[in-house]
């Protein structure tokens, strides 16, 4: 399970201060939504170790992540946009997600795995740049399958998407959180995606959340 | 924020490096002021008259190059034709074409037994004069390739204008002066001090054109001087105290610069104007400007072309020196800009990485050495700290001439490579912790593809100012060493006009081919690997 308990923040020269308590279970979506301004982007960056806490732990599975740098936490991101790196084909952006020294045989075969598994072996060569927001998703998707770390963050994933793509990127998102027992973390404005996906919701109010 | 890498390592070196380079200016600063302090030898040198000179000359050029560089950019980024991009790019090599190869095309064109005067012989019977020596002389050159330079900056400003700005003013339908006060002059306005001091450097620290187009004592500067002080007078006290009131005022004018916006790195944005035309009257005069720039930018450098491969070349190429001085130019060029390149990623790589205020200061100032120690003053440096150390001049000369044209270079490859680094660290930050990319990871997967064209441009810029340089070899060079430039001086001093010609044409075209193919190759080979 993913804690978060009383984690304190507030912006250098800004009076709002943030107080953030939450839980998220393995295998679950967890919504976190509010109105513009109220501190997602805050949150989403304090799991994500991008913004330190002045206090309050974060914990999974009883590890305090708090110390940890963004590179080493359990945590994999998934944006709206920029998930990719635009000059590197789909397969190069996979490839990131290995583990360092992965062997070259092995890494082939794990890339050309996941990439089958999500529909993606056809555009392993092609550059990201002309891949569409839909396949771009997917590619960004294949690699946190290939990271594989237990806590999925999504920021606002599928704003950029249009409806039947929209609808294919949400069950794949629900159906590997399951699969791989991610604790997936939904950060968003959007009721229906919130409503699709989520197995317990989070309202953010004057930078405290409550259950919804 | 923590969006930054953690990259301790990169910045680890980067500070070494930046001592290191600071440790050698030091060094070289350090030998000038103690030859300094030997006042028991007397010195002929007019300091005052020399420095009234280089001021006057200086703030001419940057006065004439202000305005020519804003009636040039005003007339490019409004007319539209086949061939802009050419010539756009045509004004960009300005930076890297040799101040030598300028000056010998001007003389051509305008000397004596120029094209111009042989003209005025045949159809009027006499010749119009002689604009080409002396300060006339001086400031055409230094208009011609500093006006071209502020023009390349002040068009990427004015093509940078949102084109919200320009759809507002377009609705409101402002008239072609007004549109000029209110758009595009603010656009242009925040740059003109940094670009003026820019060009005042340039210009104060200006060699070659002034040693070929000088035309005696009464127009030399405190650069020329000093070279004659060192190479023809043997007063080293003089040199040296030209080279103190050199570096004094350089640091006074970088002072009153750093003040203002960084105007070497062109802005982000591409040409996205919506069409908007101004009057009849306001095209006729860009059309008129446009004309007259290509005319008086390209002439020059046509004549040079003509010259070179219809004088002396075969005679020239047939010559065991000339390949000599060739093979030179080229290794040295081609040291010159790798090193450039690794001192400029090393310092760039580490500045990305730091988000302190104090530290990105302390990694960008090495970088600025050549504006306050100019080309003749820091080989002076290096000509005092080799006596010094008991070594000879003649052994160490390749390697001083190298690393002398790296440093002069490295301002501008720090201008080149940081800006792009800057906003892929700011930009991909988040991703790149995220995913838990290593250094070499960022630089070989992120970094390198994405910086192809600009380490080409970089390259090019510094293969280029090697290419060109007669500062720093003139001090050192010897009979048997010996680049391009010198042998064309060398050339003209002994009469040898068509061989100077022809060696002015091989700097030219191989100046063009790397400042053009140089980039595109890089491009290709970082894409070919992304």
């Amino acid at each position: 399970m993913l804690e978060a308990e009383h984690l304190v923040f507030a912006h250098p020269g800004q009076s709002t201060s943030y107080d953030f308590s939450f839980t998220a279970e393995p295998g679950e979506v967890t919504a976190i939504s509010g109105p513009s301004g109220s501190g997602k982007s805050t949150l989403f960056d304090l799991v994500a170790g991008f913004l330190k806490p002045e206090s309050g732990t974060l914990a999974l599975d009883g590890q305090n992540l708090i110390h940890m740098l963004p590179e080493t936490r359990p945590v994999s991101l998934l944006l709206q946009a920029d998930n990719l790196f635009d000059h590197l084909s789909a397969e190069d952006n996979v490839a990131l997600g290995l583990s360092r020294g992965t062997h070259k045989a092995e890494a082939r075969r794990r890339i050309a795995d996941v990439l089958r598994q999500m529909g993606l072996s056809a555009l392993a060569h092609q550059r990201a740049a002309t891949l569409s927001g839909g396949q771009k998703q997917r590619v960004a998707l294949a690699r946190t399958l290939l990271r594989d770390r237990p806590v999925l963050l999504l920021d606002e994933p599928f704003s950029a998407l249009d409806d039947d793509t929209r609808r294919s990127i949400r069950t794949l998102v629900r159906d590997l959180t399951v699969r791989q027992c991610w604790h997936t973390i939904l950060v968003s404005h959007h009721a229906d995606d919130i409503a699709a996906l989520a197995s317990r919701r989070y309202q953010l109010k004057d930078g405290v959340l409550a259950s919804a | 924020m923590l969006t930054l890498p953690h990259r301790p390592v990169r910045i680890a070196l980067s500070i070494t490096l930046a001592l290191a380079i600071a440790g050698l200016i030091i060094a070289v600063l350090w030998a000038i002021l103690a030859a300094a302090t030997d006042t028991a030898t007397p010195s002929r040198v007019d300091i005052p008259h020399l420095l009234r000179m280089t001021s006057i000359q200086a703030g001419l050029t940057t006065i004439f190059s202000l305005a020519v560089g804003m009636a040039l950019a005003w007339s490019l980024n409004r007319l539209r034709f086949p061939g802009r991009d050419l010539v756009v790019g045509l004004f960009s090599a300005a930076i890297v074409t040799p101040g030598m190869v300028v000056a010998f095309g001007l003389l051509s064109i305008w000397g004596r037994n120029g094209w111009i005067n042989e003209a005025s012989k045949a159809i009027f019977g006499f010749p119009l004069g002689n604009p080409a020596f002396g300060l006339s002389g001086i400031l055409l050159a230094h208009v011609i390739l500093d006006g071209a330079f502020a023009a390349r900056i002040l068009l990427a400003r004015l093509d940078a204008i949102p084109a919200s700005r320009l759809k507002v003013g377009q609705s409101l339908a402002l008239s072609t002066s007004q549109r000029f006060r209110l758009i595009d002059w603010p656009a242009m306005r925040t740059s003109l001090p940094g670009l003026g001091a820019i060009i005042f450097l340039l210009a104060f620290t200006s060699f070659p054109i002034v040693l070929l187009l000088g035309g005696g004592p009464a127009n030399q500067t405190l650069e020329v001087a000093i070279y004659s002080a060192v190479r023809l007078d043997f007063d080293l006290v003089g040199a040296v105290r030209l080279a103190l009131t050199q570096i004094g005022v350089c640091a006074i004018v970088i002072l009153l610069a750093s003040a203002s916006t960084n105007v070497i790195a062109p802005p982000h944005g591409g040409s996205t104007t919506p069409l908007w035309r101004d009057g009849a009257f306001a095209r006729a005069l860009q059309w008129l400007v446009l004309a007259l720039s290509t005319i008086g930018f390209v002439l020059p450098l046509l004549s040079v072309l003509i010259d070179g491969v219809t004088g002396g070349f075969g005679r020239v190429l047939v010559q065991p020196t000339f390949w000599w001085a060739f093979g030179t130019s080229m290794i040295i060029g081609s040291a010159s800009a790798a090193l450039t390149l690794v001192l400029a990623l090393a310092l760039c790589l580490g500045r990305s990485a730091s988000s302190g205020k104090a530290l990105r200061t302390l990694l960008g100032t090495p970088s600025f050495a050549y504006l306050a120690v100019p080309a003749v003053v820091l080989s002076l440096g290096f000509f005092l700290l080799i006596r010094n150390l008991g070594l000879a001049p003649e052994r160490a000369a390749p390697f001083v001439v190298i690393v002398a044209n790296s440093l002069l270079a490295l301002p501008f490859a720090v201008a080149t490579l940081g800006p792009p680094l800057d906003a892929i660290a700011h930009a991909r930050g988040k991703l790149i912790r995220s995913l838990g990319l290593s250094g070499w990871q960022q630089f070989w997967s992120v970094e390198y593809p994405l910086l192809g064209k600009d380490i080409g441009l970089m390259l090019a810029l510094a293969f280029c100012f090697s290419l060109g340089d007669l500062g720093v070899i003139a001090l050192f060079g010897t009979q048997d060493f010996q680049t391009l430039p010198l042998m064309m001086f060398r050339a003209l001093g002994a009469y040898r006009g068509n061989d100077a010609a022809a060696i002015a044409a091989i700097l030219l075209i191989g100046t063009i081919l790397a400042f053009v193919g140089l980039p595109r190759l890089f491009e290709r080979i970082a894409h070919a690997r992304g």
